[in-house]
């Protein structure tokens, strides 16, 4: 368990925590990092940068086009955790996950990439393809948490009560709760549902719960943040900003803005 | 079954083999979790229940027209002067593939699940046009996701899709891109019966689309036994996901003595050139970067084998030497394309004279009692046009 995360979910400020996902790299490693630290500075409570591969089952169009940009210009997992590194360097409070499929961590492999990841500063790791039933998420898991890391476990809309209780039971760091099925950045989270669902979560366990997919604006944000979460998990709607604006003079100020809309609503 | 026995597999969380060395599992998304337990759970019960089995049989009987003829290929082993040499006729199917016998089953089985529409992924389009027939004569709607090179290329099993009431879905690429983007739509769509169609993707399926294609080596079997009194010495089949490989070959897995050969596409070779990684779903052989961040691999004539990775358990026979893995190139194919369709009249797809060209190569050196069978496993009508832009000049 992440000592990090524990901390920022016991502060009182901001109400909800806002998570926020980019796309590690994107558009290249330095408007990258400087993006990632103008979030830092507009309030974001955790990072979670995403290393890219090629056949990701879980991206809408919006971060598919962001993945296939890195992918072709090179930007692979050693420059995320160079990233991280940074990152670190520059917050030391911040809280940062990496996210991504399994394919890169098995070639890593995940020995080595527990270790790298634990030197360069980050809390946890997300992987959108290993469940629990996966033999390499059980070699992940058992990694991160004999280094005081967490492995971020995944609920879905999907998920049922037995299978929900296993999940509880090995989650660390937070609970990402998948408001709706299907790819990122597509369909629109509905407010009854996710309140229903952290709170079927809640009853449960006391990690925090995190709800993402499907919410796409401030007010959203907001509406999603009186369902009982702990935080909100922004990505597509960011990463379609940095998209739109790509080559834009001030373009991180302008995000830090963007960034500010969710945050002032969430404290 | 025995635990000792190569047919017995995968265990329960869809691996093949023990320890780090296992091939297959479930990597895939959390929210397809719960709707992979219930289909397994789902097939299961189904192969309990003797009058869904005998619904299976009927159909593949009927509709089908199973079994599919084991051919002896006279022309062709008095040309090539070595080995006997037997075709099984999978291209005469309804439908022109052995895919159909896999669509038909999993659509039964999505029928007895209660599931009330479709989503397929396709390559060479003959798992999309046989699902669709299936679609249609159990009356389910169909979402079929193929890559755009490809709908270019095998453009007759889109028209006939289209009139069984499918719809299409395309993505840029080709088999691989259809693949992930199949599991996207699934996501999307997790009510939905996801009727996968080869050997691959995320446990239960390389078990599902194993156990309804075995029927292809149980007839081998019989009719080899009934018409040459013995079985044949080596089984050959061209490999993309190995789902017509395994059902051929699966009913002699203990049989160490019967040599069996799958043939991949030499651009995208999986078993003879990649590595173990984990992509769509399941841990296999595959083509990839060295930081398994990018799937790679070329261009293969036939678009049903051009996969740059492979089914789990071709994976797990292969470490186990029980399965030889070769290679074919285009050049080959298209070499013994013409062979066959001069030799025995039968116009083959491209993907199972990769089979072929490896045919050639061992029956050659082999006595004249040597008797090897080929799964000619789909019609050549798709590969019209590519065959006459690569070899048409030939004939004139």
């Amino acid at each position: 368990m992440s000592d990090r995360l524990k901390k920022i979910f016991s502060e009182k400020e901001p109400k909800t925590k806002l998570i926020s996902y980019f796309v590690g790299c994107y558009p290249d490693y330095d408007q990258s990092l400087s993006l990632m630290k103008e979030a830092i500075d507009n309030g974001v409570s955790i990072l979670e940068i995403g290393y890219v591969t090629s056949e990701a089952s879980a991206e809408g169009p919006i971060i598919k086009k962001a993945h296939d940009h890195v992918l072709s210009n090179g930007g692979n997992l050693d420059d995320i955790i160079n990233l991280v590194k940074d990152l670190r360097s520059y917050s030391d409070k911040i809280g940062i996950v990496l996210m991504g499929y399994i394919a890169n961590l098995y070639k890593y492999p995940i020995p080595k990439f527990v270790d790298d990841i634990k030197k360069a500063g980050a809390d946890a790791v997300l992987v959108v393809d290993a469940p629990h039933e996966l033999k390499e998420e059980n070699q992940l898991r058992e990694a991160l948490n004999n280094n005081g890391l967490s492995l971020i476990k995944l609920a879905a809309p999907t998920t049922d009560d037995k299978r929900l209780k296993d999940i509880v039971k090995i989650s660390s760091g937070f609970i990402y709760n998948i408001n709706v099925s299907g790819v990122t950045g597509v369909k629109s989270a509905n407010e009854a549902d996710v309140a229903n669902f952290v709170s079927r979560i809640k009853n449960l366990t006391d990690i925090p719960v995190c709800s993402g997919f499907g919410i796409k604006s401030p007010e959203d944000a907001k509406k999603m943040a009186k369902s009982g979460c702990n935080g909100v998990i922004i990505g597509s709607i960011f990463v379609k900003y940095i998209q739109d604006n790509l080559g834009a003079a001030e373009l991180t100020q302008s995000f830090g803005k963007e960034v500010l809309s969710f945050t002032e609503v969430l404290k | 079954m025995t635990k000792n026995s190569l047919k017995t597999g995968p265990d329960e969380l869809g691996y093949y083999g023990e320890g780090d060395a296992a091939m297959g599992g479930m990597a895939v998304g959390e929210t397809l979790m719960p709707v992979l337990h219930e289909l397994n759970q789902g097939f299961e019960d189904a192969i309990k229940d003797q009058s869904f089995l005998d619904e299976f049989d009927y159909h593949c009987k009927h509709y089908i027209g199973r079994p599919s003829a084991l051919y002896y290929a006279e022309n062709l082993t008095k040309k090539l002067g070595g080995a006997k040499i037997l075709f099984k006729r999978e291209h005469l199917n309804h439908t022109l593939s052995h895919k159909v016998t896999n669509s038909l089953f999993q659509v039964l089985l999505a029928k007895r699940m209660k599931k009330k529409a479709l989503i397929c992924e396709s390559g060479a389009g003959q798992h999309f046009s046989a699902t669709a027939a299936v679609a249609a004569k159990f009356g389910m709607p169909l979402t079929g996701v193929m890559g755009d090179i490809d709908i270019a290329r095998v453009n007759q099993n889109i028209i006939k899709a289209k009139h069984y009431g499918a719809k299409l879905k395309s993505v840029p690429g080709t088999l691989k891109e259809a693949i992930t983007e199949a599991i996207k739509t699934f996501s999307s769509n997790p009510d939905y019966a996801y009727i996968c169609g080869s050997a691959v993707s995320s446990a239960p399926y390389p078990r599902i689309v194993q156990f309804a294609q075995s029927v292809i080596g149980r007839e081998i079997r019989e009719q080899s036994m009934a018409q040459e009194g013995r079985l044949p010495n080596m089984l050959i089949a061209c490999c993309g996901g190995g789902s017509n490989l395994i059902g051929m070959i699966h009913e002699f897995l203990d049989e160490p003595e019967i040599i069996k050969i799958g043939v991949e596409a030499a651009e995208t070779a999986a078993l003879s050139n990649g590595t173990p990684g984990i992509m769509q779903g399941m841990k296999t052989y595959m083509l990839q970067t060295e930081d398994g961040s990018k799937s790679l691999g070329g261009a293969s004539l036939g678009a049903g084998i051009q996969y740059f990775s492979v089914g789990p358990q071709h994976s797990f026979l292969k470490d186990q030497g029980a399965v030889t893995y070769t290679s074919a190139t285009d050049k080959e194919i298209l070499e013994a394309y013409k062979l066959i369709a001069s030799t025995e009249g039968i116009c083959s797809a491209l993907e199972p004279m990769a089979g072929a060209a490896e045919l050639i190569k061992q029956a050659k050196n082999k006595p004249k009692d040597y008797l090897i069978c080929l799964n000619l496993c789909g019609t050549g009508e798709k590969d019209l046009n590519t065959i006459q832009e690569h070899i048409g000049k030939d004939f004139e």
